[in-house]
C-alpha cells in the first residue's frame, strides 16, 4: 500500500522476477489516491516473508515508503455444507453518516449473505453503496427487500435489491442464459 | 464481476429515468373455442383464458420485483374474434365481448385485444358481425380492445371497409358520448397489421403464431431523452450521427430489459417467448415523451420543418440498437406518436405547431400512425374515412404498418381541450382542413389495388 504514483507495480514485480517468482493472481485498486495491491506469487525455492518484504520496500519508487505484508498462501478450504446461492446487487443511496455500512452488513451477515464486492462513494450530494452479494436460495427476495427497506427508512437511505442479471443484460453483449 | 459504473448507470436508467416494461402481453389462440352454441363458445373461452392467463399477473409481478423493474401492464391478445363468430350474429358478438371482459377482469389483466377482423380484401359474414357490433361492444365493455385491418401491401386498400369505419367511428363516439367518445380509443384501424404486436389497442394473436406466446413492449422515451441530454451536456463537436449512436446504445439497453423479463415470464408460464417490440411508447407523464426527444434533438416546436427527419433518425436508431440486443424483435418496433398520450405532442398540437398534415408526414417514418387524435364531433363520416385512407396508403405503398386511432369527440369543436384520463392523457381537438371535400372519392368504394412491387421511387 502507498500513495499512488507511477512505478509501484514495476518495482514490486521487479523484485518477484529477480527472485525467479511468478505472479499467479493479482488485484489492485486506487481509493482516495491510495494504491492497494494484493498478489498471489509462487517461487521455485523457499523465500522468507521478511526477506521479500524488505526487498520490495527497498525498491520502492521515489515518493514515499511502501507498506508491505507477506504471508504463506494457503488455498481456502471449500465451505462446509455449501448452500446454493444467487447473485444480487444491493444499492443504497442517502446522506453519509457513521455506521451505515455496518448496519447493512450486520443484517446481511445475520442472513448468511456473503458480500463479494462492496463499493461506497460520493454520488453528487449523496453517498452510494453498491454491494454484490450471494443470497442463499432459501430466502424469499420480497422478504429481504422489506427488511432492507425498513433499515433504509430508519437510516434515510433509499435501498434496492435486484438480481445481477439485469445489470449483465443492460451492460454486456451477451444476454444472461443466451438466446434460446 | 460487474463494474460499479455499470451498476450505477443501470440504476439511473431504471429508477431516475423511470424505465419500465410497458406491457407483457400473452398472445393466445382461441380458435378451438368455436362452437355452434354461443353459450358453449363463451364457456370454453372463459375456461381457456383462466387456465392460460390466470397466473400472468402474479408471475409478472414476482419477476418484476426480482429485477426491480415494474411491469406496468399485463395484457391478453386473442386470435381474431371474427373466427369465433362464424355462423353467429350480433347477440353472440356482445356475449363473447362480455365474456372476454369478465374473464380478463377475473385474472386482473388490464386489457384484452383481438376483437378483430381482417378485411383488407373483403368482408366475410363473421367480419361484418364484428364491424356491426363495435359501437355496442366498445361502449359496454371496459377492457376489450378492437382492431380492423383494412389494407395490406398485397391486397391494397379495401375502401368499402374504410368507408364503413368512418361511420362506425362516429357511432362508437356517439355511444360513448358521456366519456367524450372514449370508446374510439379502444379501436385501431390498420394497414399491414402485425400478428405479434403487444401494444393496445391494436394487439391480436395472428394466424401464423403458436398456440400461445409471450410478447413484450418496452418503454423508454424518458431514458432516450436523458441519454441525449447527457451527451449534449458533455459538449464538444457533436453531429446528428453522434446522437443517433447514443439513441442506438440506449435502445440496446432498454431492449435487453424487455428480453430478460419476457424470457423469464415465458419460461415460468411454460409458454414460448415471442418477441420484444422496440417501440418507444410515451405516456402523458412529463419526461416520458417522444415529443421531448424531438425538442432535445433541436426541434424547438414539434411539428416544425425537420420534425419528420428527426423522427426518421430516432426510429432507425431505435431499430438498430434493439435488433442487436435481441434476436426476437417484432411487433411495430419504432416510435409511437400518440398525440393525447404524449405531453409534448399534445402541447404542440394545442399551440398549433403540430397539424394533422404534419403528423401524417411523420407517420411515414415512425412505427404507427395517426394515433390518439381528437377531432371535431361533427366531422363527416366520409372525411374520417378519407383520413383513414390516406394513412392506409402510406402503409401500403411503403410496405409498413400504419394505424389510425381517431376520436371524433361528440359536441367538441376545434381547440376544445379533452381529458381522457390515465395513460390516455388529454388532447386539444385538431382542425381538419377541407373537411367534406373528399366525399365523392370515398363514395366510389371498391378496392384501391395493391401497389406494384418494383419501380420503387
Amino acid at each position: 500500500m502507498a500513495d499512488d504514483r507511477p512505478g509501484i507495480v514495476a518495482a514490486v514485480s521487479g523484485v518477484i522476477v529477480a527472485l525467479g517468482g511468478n505472479i499467479d493472481a493479482c488485484s489492485q485498486t486506487v481509493l482516495g489516491g491510495y494504491f492497494t495491491q494484493i498478489l498471489v506469487v509462487s517461487f521455485p525455492q523457499t523465500v522468507a516473508a521478511q526477506d521479500l518484504v524488505a526487498r520490495i520496500q527497498k525498491g520502492a519508487p521515489p515518493g514515499g515508503a511502501l507498506q508491505v505484508a507477506a504471508c504463506p498462501y494457503v488455498a481456502p478450504a471449500a465451505p462446509v455444507g455449501h448452500v446454493p446461492t444467487e447473485r444480487f446487487v444491493i444499492t443504497a443511496l442517502g446522506k453519509d453518516k457513521p455506521g451505515v455500512i455496518h448496519r447493512f452488513s450486520q443484517y446481511l451477515a445475520g442472513k448468511d449473505i456473503n458480500v463479494v464486492d462492496l463499493y461506497w462513494d460520493c454520488a453528487g450530494e449523496d453517498f452510494v453503496l453498491t454491494a454484490q452479494v450471494e443470497i442463499p436460495k432459501r430466502w424469499e427476495i420480497g422478504m429481504l427487500k422489506a427488511d432492507l427497506d425498513e433499515i433504509g427508512h430508519e437510516e434515510s437511505f433509499n435501498v434496492r435489491i435486484q438480481h445481477e442479471n439485469i445489470f449483465v443484460a443492460t451492460n454486456q453483449l451477451r444476454l444472461p442464459g443466451g438466446h434460446r | 464481476m460487474l463494474r460499479t459504473d455499470e451498476i450505477l448507470s443501470t440504476i439511473q436508467m431504471l429508477h431516475a429515468e423511470h424505465l419500465d416494461v410497458r406491457t407483457v402481453t400473452l398472445g393466445l389462440n382461441v380458435n378451438d373455442c368455436a362452437a355452434s352454441s354461443v353459450d358453449s363458445v363463451c364457456r370454453k373461452l372463459r375456461e381457456k383464458i383462466i387456465r392460460r392467463a390466470g397466473n400472468l399477473v402474479r408471475t409478472c409481478d414476482r419477476i418484476g420485483s426480482k429485477y426491480g423493474i415494474p411491469v406496468t401492464n399485463k395484457r391478453l391478445a386473442i386470435s381474431p374474434a371474427a373466427h369465433l363468430l362464424a355462423g353467429h350474429g350480433l347477440g353472440a358478438a356482445l356475449q363473447i365481448a362480455h365474456t372476454l371482459d369478465d374473464a380478463v377482469k377475473e385474472c386482473q389483466i388490464d386489457l384484452v385485444g383481438g376483437f378483430s377482423a381482417l378485411v383488407q380484401k373483403g368482408i366475410s359474414a363473421s367480419d361484418a358481425v364484428v364491424l356491426e357490433s363495435l359501437p355496442q361492444v366498445l361502449s359496454s365493455t371496459q377492457r376489450v380492445c378492437a382492431s380492423i385491418n383494412v389494407a395490406s401491401h398485397r391486397a391494397g386498400i379495401n375502401m368499402d371497409a374504410v368507408r364503413q369505419m368512418g361511420d362506425i367511428l362516429l357511432k362508437i363516439a356517439a355511444a360513448t358520448a358521456a366519456q367524450r367518445g372514449f370508446g374510439c380509443a379502444k379501436l385501431v384501424i390498420f394497414s399491414n397489421i402485425p400478428e405479434d404486436n403487444p401494444f393496445m389497442a391494436g394487439a391480436y394473436h395472428g394466424e401464423g403464431e403458436a398456440e400461445a406466446a409471450i410478447n413484450i413492449g418496452v418503454s423508454g422515451p424518458g431514458v432516450v431523452d436523458s441519454a441525449l441530454r447527457r451527451r449534449i451536456q458533455l459538449g464538444g463537436p457533436l453531429t446528428l450521427g453522434d446522437l443517433a449512436e447514443e439513441i442506438k446504445i440506449t435502445s440496446f439497453r432498454v431492449t435487453r430489459v424487455g428480453e430478460l423479463i419476457g424470457r423469464e415470464v415465458a419460461a415460468e408460464l411454460g409458454i414460448p417467448f415471442g418477441i420484444v417490440d422496440l417501440s418507444l411508447a410515451p405516456t402523458p407523464q412529463v419526461g416520458d415523451s417522444v415529443g421531448e426527444i424531438l425538442r432535445t434533438l433541436g426541434i424547438e416546436k414539434v411539428g416544425a420543418p425537420g420534425s419528420t427527419a428527426a423522427v426518421a433518425m430516432l426510429t432507425d436508431a431505435v431499430k438498430k440498437g434493439g435488433a442487436f440486443a435481441s434476436s426476437s424483435v417484432g411487433g411495430m418496433s419504432g416510435a409511437f406518436i400518440p398525440v393525447s398520450e404524449d405531453a409534448a405532442l399534445a402541447d404542440a398540437a394545442a399551440k398549433g405547431h403540430l397539424t394533422l398534415e404534419k403528423l401524417e408526414a411523420m407517420t411515414s417514418v415512425c412505427s404507427v400512425g395517426l394515433d390518439m387524435i381528437a377531432i371535431p364531433g361533427d366531422t363527416p363520416a366520409e372525411t374520417i374515412a378519407a383520413i383513414i385512407a390516406d394513412e392506409m396508403a402510406i402503409g401500403v405503398m411503403n410496405n409498413k404498418t400504419t394505424g389510425v386511432r381517431l376520436i371524433p369527440v361528440p359536441g367538441a369543436k376545434v381547440g376544445d381541450f379533452i381529458e381522457f384520463g390515465g395513460l390516455f392523457g388529454s388532447a386539444t381537438v385538431m382542425d381538419i382542413r377541407n373537411a367534406g371535400a373528399s366525399a365523392a372519392f370515398v363514395r366510389f368504394g371498391g378496392r384501391i389495388p395493391a401497389p406494384i412491387q418494383s419501380l420503387r421511387n
